[in-house]
């Protein structure tokens, strides 16, 4: 039976939902629960990862030490994880402390097309004697040969494994079959699937990752993650299983801590609403929906002509200045028109 | 450095160099080593300096390297000789070399494949390029006697699972329509580049085609397999092999890579092509196992993390032709480099 790793970005992917308001006490209750249920990796963090807190993307209610130092002490087998992205994060400042603070894998993230940006710091990871590996995000902006020769740096780099972010939720089953066969035909390492909900392909785009040969599938609790949740982890592990995979994993162990997820965080749990289904539909990343309803409000524009115009210009994470700029510019020529 | 990893690598040399009468045309010549300040670089200084000091060579080295402050910094007991100067230039910067080299080994250029990934046109200009203006400026030379042109065991391409040793008459080449192939293929065309400056301008030319290595100066940060097996190892495990355990590989311990380009250099007639390496073939699960047992770690464990098929690549050379026409042997198994590694990795 092929074995598939589960890693479960639940605390950094659901820090969004919260704008990162994540709190040392949250995170010790989750990690307790979710280290019985045998799940691989857990990640922890600000929604865009170790270094992020900021004005323009938001900041966090904890420093991230606070949070890794609360995680690391409840997990007792499994391995903990930091989302980093370069430029956010830089060595010094944030992997240092974070593998000091017992950090065992550091995911060193980019977009797509950007995969040299992660050069230095998947190999300091590799250097020091830690699991690195190499994301690339908003992958379906890119076409398959540019995602397999991005893949191939970060491998170069030392990645121990690529996973590929669906961020916006835009892909479809073909193109996850297509892009893992090529992937596992040209890599000699682990590959792996990160994907969001706003077409509802979570849970099956996974699994076709995984029969086209990935070996790390993402899951979050209650699909806990930025816009509109990522793929339902409690729902891909029995389906898995079912599917022949093993996954080494307690069901109802980890339907007790999904379940805390759900009291907790009850009034933030994602859902596909509108608004998430035209994220997906035009390409733009799940964690820009609140941003751009609320912006959308302030302009009186709506927002799902913010999101299409916003996929038109290919905007990515760290560009959220754009959406003010396309709000704006909606209201102007709405005012062009009545007048 | 400290020196006791100095006095380890001059007892590498006194080793090899045991018949210094073989590299007698070296004897008060001045040698240019472009890429000097490098591994291979390195070890050919180390070399010539042994000649020098114990066997009274007298002769000059002149390294040029883009980075000597470096060079000064991490190994200043070749820095600061008096027989070896530096050059702080880019290869791609030379206009003119020193009127008394003789002999010339052009080593720029760097193997990492981060870096050719990360920056396949820079890769491709300084190799092709920096090939074409070192050779003009050798055009230059009133005296020049030869000159090595490092090229790489990649141009040959993929090595065919049917083929276990890689002969230097085996016509192939890497896939020409993928910007992976940059290095491998401005190796190509630095071939092609030495071939006409031999043609057109009567340069006594040699192509070296080096394969793998494990020694002292290698960084154990390098993306290669053993490098990372090492380091997991001295970091006390478990030693990781990412990918296929049954992929093949060969390394040459560096004392040998110096002492058969030196010999080449001595020896070796224009228009030569050679493989340097290792014809002793070795999977990587078989790699880890001897570095697993050279550390003498009984905790250390080896873990094979991929659960899926993938190709086992081969990459090891022929070397009957370097056996051949000039008598070279491997004198230091992979055990033994392996050991003699480790010990300089870790000796305070």
């Amino acid at each position: 039976m092929k074995k598939i790793i589960i890693s479960d970005p639940t605390l950094r992917d659901g820090s969004h939902a919260i704008n990162h308001q994540l709190t040392k006490e949250q995170v010790s209750k989750y990690c307790s629960a979710i280290d019985k249920s045998g799940v691989s990796i857990v990640e922890v963090g600000h929604g865009n990862g170790i270094g992020a807190s900021s004005i323009q993307v938001g900041l966090s209610k904890e420093f991230d030490i606070a949070l890794l130092e609360s995680a690391r002490e409840n997990l007792k087998e499994a391995k903990l994880c930091v989302h980093c992205i370069p430029g956010f994060a830089t060595i010094k400042k944030d992997i240092k402390p974070a593998l000091d603070a017992g950090v065992d894998i550091v995911r060193c993230a980019c977009h797509c097309t950007e995969a040299d940006i992660t050069r230095n710091h998947i190999s300091y990871v590799r250097e020091q004697g830690y699991q690195a590996y190499g994301v690339l995000m908003m992958a379906h902006m890119a076409p398959i040969d540019v995602l397999v020769g991005e893949a191939i740096k970060m491998e170069s780099y030392g990645a121990e494994a690529i996973i590929i972010m669906d961020s916006a939720g835009a892909f479809l089953p073909d193109k996850v079959q297509q892009l893992f066969t090529s992937l596992c035909d040209n890599l000699n390492v682990h590959v792996g699937y990160h994907g969001h909900n706003n077409l509802g392909m979570g849970v099956g785009n996974a699994i076709i990752a995984a029969n086209s040969g990935a070996t790390i599938l993402d899951g979050s609790a209650r699909c806990f993650g930025a816009g509109a949740g990522n793929t339902q982890l409690e729902i891909l592990v029995p389906v898995l299983e079912k599917l022949g995979y093993t996954t080494g994993i307690d069901l109802y162990k980890l339907l007790d801590a999904v379940d805390f997820i759900s009291e907790e965080f009850k009034s933030s749990i994602p859902t596909v609403n509108s608004l998430n289904i035209v994220s997906g539909l035009s390409g733009v990343f799940s964690g820009f929906t609140k941003h751009v309803l609320r912006i959308s409000k302030e302009y009186n524009v709506d927002p799902r002509d913010v999101f299409f115009r916003l996929g038109k210009r290919g905007v990515v994470a760290g560009q959220e200045d754009l959406i003010i700029e396309e709000a704006h510019n909606l209201s102007q020529e709405k005012i062009g028109k009545a007048t | 450095m400290n020196s006791k990893q100095i006095d380890m690598i001059r007892e590498d040399c006194s080793l090899v160099f045991s018949n210094p009468e073989k590299f007698e045309l070296l004897k008060n010549e001045s040698i240019l080593i472009t890429g000097g300040t490098g591994f291979m670089g390195s070890w050919l200084c180390e070399s010539i300096s042994y000649l020098n000091d114990v066997h009274n060579y007298r002769t000059k080295i002149t390294v040029v390297a883009r980075d000597t402050d470096k060079f000064y910094e991490e190994k200043p007991h070749l820095a600061k000789r008096d027989d070896i100067s530096l050059i702080n230039k880019d290869v791609l910067d030379i206009i003119e070399i020193p009127n008394n080299i003789s002999f010339v080994i052009h080593a720029a250029g760097t193997p990492d494949n981060r870096v050719h990934l990360s920056y396949p046109l820079e890769v491709i200009n300084t190799i092709a390029k920096g090939t074409m203006r070192v050779l003009d400026a050798c055009t230059r030379l009133p005296n020049l006697k030869k000159v090595i042109n490092i090229s790489s065991g990649l141009v040959y391409g993929a090595q065919p699972s049917e083929i276990e040793r890689i002969s230097e008459d085996f016509i192939s080449g890497p896939d020409s329509a993928k910007s992976t192939s940059a290095y491998a293929e401005a190796k190509r065309m630095g071939e092609t580049i030495s071939s006409v400056y031999m043609g057109q301008f009567r340069i006594p030319l040699i192509n070296l085609r080096p394969f793998a290595f494990i020694g002292p100066y290698q960084l154990i940060d390098k993306p290669w397999a053993i490098n990372n097996f090492i380091n997991d190892a001295i970091n006390g495990g478990p030693i990781k092999i990412l990918g296929n355990e049954k992929t093949i590989r060969s390394y040459m311990y560096p004392s040998d890579m110096a002492y058969w380009i030196l010999t080449v250099l001595c020896h070796g007639s224009s228009g030569l092509i050679l493989n340097i390496g290792s014809s002793e073939s070795y999977s990587l699960w078989e790699v880890a196992n001897i570095i697993n047992n050279s550390i003498s770690n009984e905790t250390l464990t080896i873990t094979s993390t991929l659960n899926r098929k993938t190709n086992n690549s081969i990459f090891v050379p022929d070397v009957e032709k370097a056996k051949n026409e000039f008598g070279l042997v491997l004198t230091v198994s992979l055990k033994k480099a392996i050991n003699r590694t480790c010990r300089w990795l870790t000796i305070r």
